[in-house]
C-alpha cells in the first residue's frame, strides 16, 4: 500500500520539484528588479518563459519517473538516476544563464540593441540545462539497470555488451 | 546494498548536490539577486537641446553613481533620468564612479555608457567622473592604468581629481581608489584638495568621490577616508558631499556642517540599514536631481519609477 501511494505521489511531486528549479532562476531576477523600484511587468518575459519551460519539462520528467517506475528492475537504479537528474538541472539551469549573461556581457547588450529579444536567449540556455538533466537521467537510469550480455564481433574479436534493447525479465514478486 | 555501479551514481549525485548547493547558495543566487546581468534596451527618447538653467547664481546637475552594467536596470535609471530632462532640464550629470562592470571600459563604451545616456549627450548634458574602484579595481597593474586612461580620454575627464566651476557651484572631483585614499602618493591629491578648497570663492562647493564617507549599505563608511578628509572638508564649510559605492540611497544629517548622499543606485541595489548620522535611505534604483537657486540647495532622489524619494534643501554656508 506504500509502495503504490508512493508510486502515485513521486511523479507529480518530482515534476513540481523540476518546474520550480527551472523557475527560480527568473523569480530571482524578477524580484531583485521589484526590490529595485522597476515595474510590476519588468522581468515578467523570462518567468513566463521559465515557466512554460519548466511546465513542459515537469510533465517530461514525471512521465520518465512513471515509466521507469513501472520497468525498473532495482528501484533504487531509478532513485539515484532522478535524483543524479535534479541535481544536473539544478546547477545548469541556474549556473548557465549566469556564467553566458556574465561572460558575454558585450555580445548580450548588442543583440539586445539590435532588437533580439533576451527572453530567447534565456530560454534557449535553460532548454539546454533541461537537456543535459534529462540526458543525466535517462542515461544514468539505463547505466544502472542490468542488461542480459550480448556478444558483438568487431574485428574478429568477440565483445560482450550489454543491451539496451534487451531488457531482463522483471521478477515475479508475487511468488512467495 | 548497493553495488558499484549504484554506489558511482550515488555519490556523485550527492557530491554534485553539495557542490551545487555550495555553489548556488554562496555565489550564484547572490549574484542574480543583486547583479543587473539582463542586456537591456537603450532609451529612445530624442530631447531638444534646452537652455538649462545656469547662471551665476542658477544651475541644475544630476549624479548618479554605479550604473555601468549596460543592463535592463541601468538602461531604466538611464530612461529616467531622460524624462526628467524632458520635464526639468539640467545641463550636468556627475557620474560618481564604477561606470563599467563585466569588462573593459573601451570594450563596453557604448554599452554601459554611449547609448543609455545617447539622449542626454545629444541633448549637449555634459557629464564629469570621479573614478570607482570597479574603474580602477587593479590600478597597480598595466590593465588597471589603461582602462583608467580610457576613461578619462572617452569622457574627457582631465585627471583622477580635478575641480570644475558651472554657475555658483565649485565641483572637486576626487579619486577616491585605493592608491588616490591610501597610497604613497595620495597626500598630495589631500594638499591640493586643500588648496583648490581654500582657493575657491564660489558660493557652493560640491565634493564628488565614488567611496562614501558615510554610509549604512553593505560596504559602510570608508572610515580610512574620513578620518584623512573630514577635517578638510569640515575646515572649508563643504556644502554636499556626493558618492556612490553602495548600491542605495542615503542622505545623513549634517556632520560638522556637511551633508553626506550616496547615490549609488544606478543599476544595481542592495540592502541599506539606518545608522545614527543617517537622514534618510532607501534601496532603490535611483539617480539624484539637485537644483541651486541662489543661497537655496534643493535636491531630490528620483527613484527609477519617477517617485521622489527623499527631498531635501540646504542654505548656502556662513562663514567664508
Amino acid at each position: 500500500m506504500r509502495r503504490e501511494l508512493l508510486d502515485a505521489v513521486a511523479p507529480p511531486l518530482y515534476g513540481a520539484v523540476d518546474f520550480l528549479v527551472i523557475l527560480a532562476p527568473a523569480l530571482a531576477v524578477k524580484l531583485a528588479s521589484d526590490r529595485g523600484g522597476m515595474g510590476d511587468t519588468e522581468g515578467l518575459d523570462l518567468v513566463a518563459a521559465s515557466a512554460v519551460l519548466g511546465a513542459v519539462h515537469a510533465f517530461v520528467a514525471g512521465a520518465r519517473l512513471l515509466s521507469e517506475e513501472r520497468t525498473a528492475i532495482r528501484r533504487a537504479d531509478m532513485w539515484i538516476a532522478a535524483v543524479d537528474a535534479l541535481v544536473v538541472l539544478t546547477l545548469a539551469a541556474t549556473i548557465l544563464p549566469v556564467v553566458v549573461l556574465w561572460g558575454f556581457a558585450d555580445e548580450h547588450a548588442s543583440l539586445a540593441d539590435r532588437g533580439y529579444p533576451v527572453v530567447v536567449l534565456w530560454a534557449g540556455v535553460q532548454a539546454v540545462a533541461i537537456v543535459l538533466a534529462e540526458t543525466t537521467g535517462r542515461v544514468v537510469f539505463w547505466w544502472l539497470e542490468p542488461h542480459p550480455r550480448s556478444r558483438f564481433r568487431i574485428r574478429g574479436h568477440l565483445v560482450g555488451l550489454r543491451s539496451p534493447w534487451r531488457h531482463v525479465e522483471r521478477p515475479d514478486t508475487t511468488r512467495g | 546494498m548497493l553495488n558499484r555501479r549504484q554506489f558511482l551514481a550515488a555519490a556523485g549525485g550527492a557530491i554534485g548536490a553539495t557542490a551545487s548547493g555550495t555553489l548556488l547558495a554562496g555565489h550564484v543566487w547572490p549574484l542574480l539577486n543583486k547583479e543587473d546581468l539582463i542586456p537591456g534596451r537603450a532609451p529612445e527618447a530624442t530631447l531638444e537641446a534646452q537652455a538649462w538653467p545656469s547662471s551665476p547664481d542658477r544651475l541644475r546637475f544630476a549624479a548618479v553613481g554605479d550604473n555601468g552594467s549596460g543592463g535592463r536596470q541601468a538602461m531604466a535609471v538611464a530612461e529616467r533620468m531622460a524624462e526628467t530632462y524632458a520635464q526639468q532640464p539640467f545641463g550636468l550629470v556627475a557620474l560618481l564612479g564604477d561606470i563599467c562592470y563585466y569588462g573593459n571600459f573601451e570594450d563596453r563604451y557604448e554599452d554601459v555608457f554611449r547609448r543609455p545616456m545617447a539622449p542626454l549627450l545629444d541633448a549637449g548634458v555634459g557629464f564629469e567622473l570621479a573614478i570607482g574602484n570597479h574603474d580602477a579595481a587593479l590600478r597597480h597593474s598595466d590593465d588597471g592604468i589603461e582602462e583608467i586612461e580610457a576613461e578619462l580620454r572617452l569622457l574627457g575627464t582631465p585627471s583622477t581629481y580635478y575641480s570644475t566651476t558651472h554657475g555658483p557651484v565649485d565641483f572637486f572631483y576626487l579619486d577616491s581608489s585605493v592608491p588616490g585614499v591610501f597610497g604613497p602618493d595620495s597626500s598630495t591629491q589631500w594638499e591640493w584638495l586643500d588648496d583648490t578648497l581654500a582657493s575657491s570663492t564660489s558660493q557652493w562647493k560640491v565634493v564628488a568621490l565614488h567611496h562614501p564617507l558615510y554610509s549604512s549599505g553593505r560596504h559602510s563608511s570608508t572610515v580610512g577616508a574620513r578620518e584623512r578628509l573630514e577635517p578638510i572638508l569640515a575646515r572649508h564649510h563643504v556644502d554636499l558631499v556626493l558618492a556612490g559605492h553602495d548600491h542605495n540611497y542615503e542622505r545623513t544629517h549634517p556632520q560638522q556642517g556637511v551633508t553626506y548622499v550616496v547615490s549609488g543606485g544606478g543599476c544595481k541595489t542592495t540592502a541599506v540599514g539606518q545608522s545614527r548620522f543617517t537622514a534618510a535611505a532607501a534601496s532603490v534604483l535611483q539617480f539624484v536631481l539637485v537644483d541651486i537657486d541662489g543661497d537655496r540647495l534643493t535636491a531630490s532622489c528620483v527613484a527609477v519609477d519617477g517617485a521622489i524619494v527623499d527631498r531635501f534643501e540646504l542654505r548656502a554656508r556662513e562663514g567664508r
